[in-house]
């Protein structure tokens, strides 16, 4: 004898189907569960695109003023302002050949610019201003890696590099204060005592991190630059043409830590063992950026749970406040053969459903949320499939547990006491 | 071949200090076939036997067997199953779901029952002609009046082709002319082979049935039977 006839296999589409019924003919109920749900994904969607997004900018901000993809030697503070020891002062500090020496090693595979830096602060005269500037003696890929075109002129030639040429290509600023009027290449400039000509003038550089903001590369303009050599030996007549730093471009961050390690090496050879130089830290770069980038997870993911945790409060407030419309319901459909099981599963099936479209309905919500906070700060969006993933993962597991209940409750009506329920 | 066959039901409410008797012994039995009108006033334990009869509720004591198969020691998931298979109920307030679609209502037997949606469909649309509303099927009950919504519960509780088809008080909700054309509707099905069981306190329309059957105080206090129907 036949007795139990409900269906378990392929049962799932079937109730899933049922489940859609239901919805559609409660649509006031089922917007209002729904909307936790839309709310909690489109808050940890917004969440996690506005960090993506402001994340993605300042990562784009560090690769244009600073770079975490450079790493930098510099010469220690002892080496100017303290007693140096005998042997520090024996030693010749950091040179031309740390930059070239440092370039043949094994790991420089994996670096695409080196740039050298003689800072100077000497009186800038030309014949319409006369100022205390800050002059910049470059070397190698200075221009290049510092992002500066020409506009006029020329710039320095492998020559004039090499030489230590008395020519100067001056920035925006420093051109326009230089000769407010007429032409600029080919013009005579004396720094401090030595003469020298205007080759070229870079292009104005700008950098905002959002719209209207000042101009954050405005110092780039000022530049003055010589050629190195120029500086270390005519103008401050060291013979060692030392200089003041020493950078290496290396775009892949693991590569960064191999090749730190070998020039670290090779800079302490050369300067006979004496600490007197610093290279960047790394292992603590990579820490901070790591860090950075989970702080903005945690607070971003933490916002989304809570607001998925009221989403679900509130579909469980509802659910409960329909309780009297859904029991006698409940009561009808165990009269007609729902075992208690089934109640439930239809429930948890329609839960399922409600939250999934709820999250599709919380992408768009939440999409359009971070691209209005993301426009108005005037910072480009960015999207994770990632995030999506999250935002559903999360929605779904709150989801269930939240239909738990009424879920559970329902399947426990007596059919009597529900068909009675009034 | 006997669909209802009860020895000494009992039913009791409550604990022992205070307890409620609702039924106190009922021997009844139903051939299959049969029109019965179950009568008694209020409080005489007529939902509770009419609870116990459609598997709604469990006895406290006694024996049932519905179609041959005893029933008063089943759980709840197993008295699932029977309602759905044997049992058709119609209810005085109707009980469709009032935002589920007339077709849509009348299906809903046959979904726990795992019938393939198609075939569903047919049997439904079938089943809304036979009841006398075929052009209703995609209205909500809302829209119906009591006689049709009435005849939609029916063609719902014909859906399984059950053993028994259980009215509680079927026209109490309807005013006499609508209460008489559903009565007819019953006495057609009855004619047509259906088991029919109807629970009522109108003694006109339990003149209706072959055999009447009065509770009073928890126990079968009368039976009468009649040859002709009306």
């Amino acid at each position: 004898m036949k007795i139990v006839r409900i269906k378990t296999s392929g049962a799932f589409r079937e109730r899933l189907f049922e489940s859609w019924v239901e919805l559609r003919e409660n649509p006031g109920r089922s917007f209002l569960q729904a909307l936790g749900v839309m709310l909690g994904v489109a808050s940890v969607l917004g969440g996690f695109a506005i960090s993506d997004s402001q994340r993605n900018q300042s990562e784009r901000l560090f690769a244009r003023i600073g770079g975490t993809d450079k790493l930098n030697i510099l010469p220690t503070d002892t080496a100017y302002q303290e007693t140096p020891s005998a042997l520090q002062n024996a030693n010749l500090g950091l040179r031309e050949e740390d930059a070239t020496e440092g370039g043949r090693l094994p790991s420089a595979r994996a670096v695409n610019a080196t740039s050298v830096v003689r800072e100077a602060r000497a009186r800038v005269r030309s014949e319409f201003a006369d100022q205390e500037r800050d002059v910049s003696g470059i070397g190698a890929d200075y221009v290049a890696m510092n992002g500066y075109e020409i506009e006029q002129g020329r710039g320095f030639s492998a020559h004039d590099l090499e030489t230590g040429a008395p020519v100067a290509v001056l920035g925006s600023q420093a051109a326009s204060v230089l000769f407010p009027t007429g032409e600029i290449v080919g013009k005579p400039l004396r720094i401090g005592e030595t003469p020298v000509r205007v080759i070229g003038v870079f292009a104005e550089k700008t950098f905002r991190f959002h719209e209207g903001q000042e101009n954050m590369f405005a110092w780039r303009n000022r530049i003055v630059a010589v050629p190195s050599l120029l500086v270390a030996g005519r103008m401050e007549g060291d013979d060692y043409h030392r200089l003041d730093r020493v950078t290496f471009r290396v775009p892949d961050l693991a590569a960064m830590t191999d090749f730190s390690k070998e020039l670290s090496s090779l800079v302490t050879a050369n300067h006979r063992l004496q600490d007197d130089f610093r290279l960047d830290d790394v292992a603590k770069r990579m820490e901070r950026q790591m860090s950075q980038a989970d702080v903005y997870n945690i607070i971003f993911m933490l916002s989304g749970v809570l607001a998925l945790l009221g989403g679900g409060m509130v579909n469980v407030n509802i659910q409960l406040a329909s309780l009297k419309e859904r029991v006698r319901e409940v009561g009808i459909k165990m009269a007609l053969g729902a075992p208690g099981r089934e109640i439930f599963k239809a429930l948890m099936t329609e839960a399922l459903l409600l939250t999934l479209l709820g999250s599709f309905v919380g992408f768009l919500v939440g999409v359009v949320f971070s691209w209005v906070i993301t426009h108005s700060i005037g910072i480009p969006l960015m999207l994770s499939p990632l995030s999506f993933v999250w935002a559903t993962a999360l929605a779904l597991v709150f989801g269930f547990l939240f239909a738990l209940y009424p879920a559970t409750k329902a399947s426990r009506l007596s059919p009597m006491e529900a068909l009675r329920y009034e | 071949m006997k669909i209802i066959e009860t020895r000494d039901l009992v039913k009791v409410y409550g604990s022992a200090s205070n307890a409620v008797h609702a039924l106190r012994g009922i021997d009844l039995d139903i051939e299959r076939g049969e029109m019965v009108a179950l009568i008694g006033p209020s409080g005489s334990g007529k939902s509770t036997l009419m609870a116990i009869l459609g598997c709604l509720d469990i006895p406290t004591g006694g024996s049932y067997a519905l179609d041959g198969r005893q029933v008063e020691k089943l759980a709840g998931p197993e008295l699932a199953a029977i309602r759905n298979e044997k049992i058709g109920f119609v209810f005085q307030q109707y009980n469709l779901l009032p935002k589920a679609t007339i077709l849509r209502n009348v299906e809903l037997p046959m979904l726990y029952a795992g019938v393939p949606r198609k075939e569903r469909r047919e049997r439904a649309l079938e089943l809304l002609a036979q009841v006398g509303i075929p052009d209703k099927a995609g209205v909500l009950p809302g829209a119906l009046s009591g006689g049709q919504r009435q005849r939609v519960a029916i063609a719902r509780a014909l859906a399984n082709r059950p053993a028994l088809l259980l009215a509680d008080e079927p026209t109490g909700a309807l005013d006499s002319k609508t209460g008489q054309e559903v009565l007819a509707l019953f006495q057609e099905l009855h004619a047509q082979g259906n088991t029919v069981l109807l629970v009522t306190h109108d003694p006109a329309i339990a003149a209706l049935a072959e055999r009447r059957v009065e509770l009073r105080d928890g126990l079968l206090a009368s039976q009468e039977c009649r040859e002709e129907a009306a």
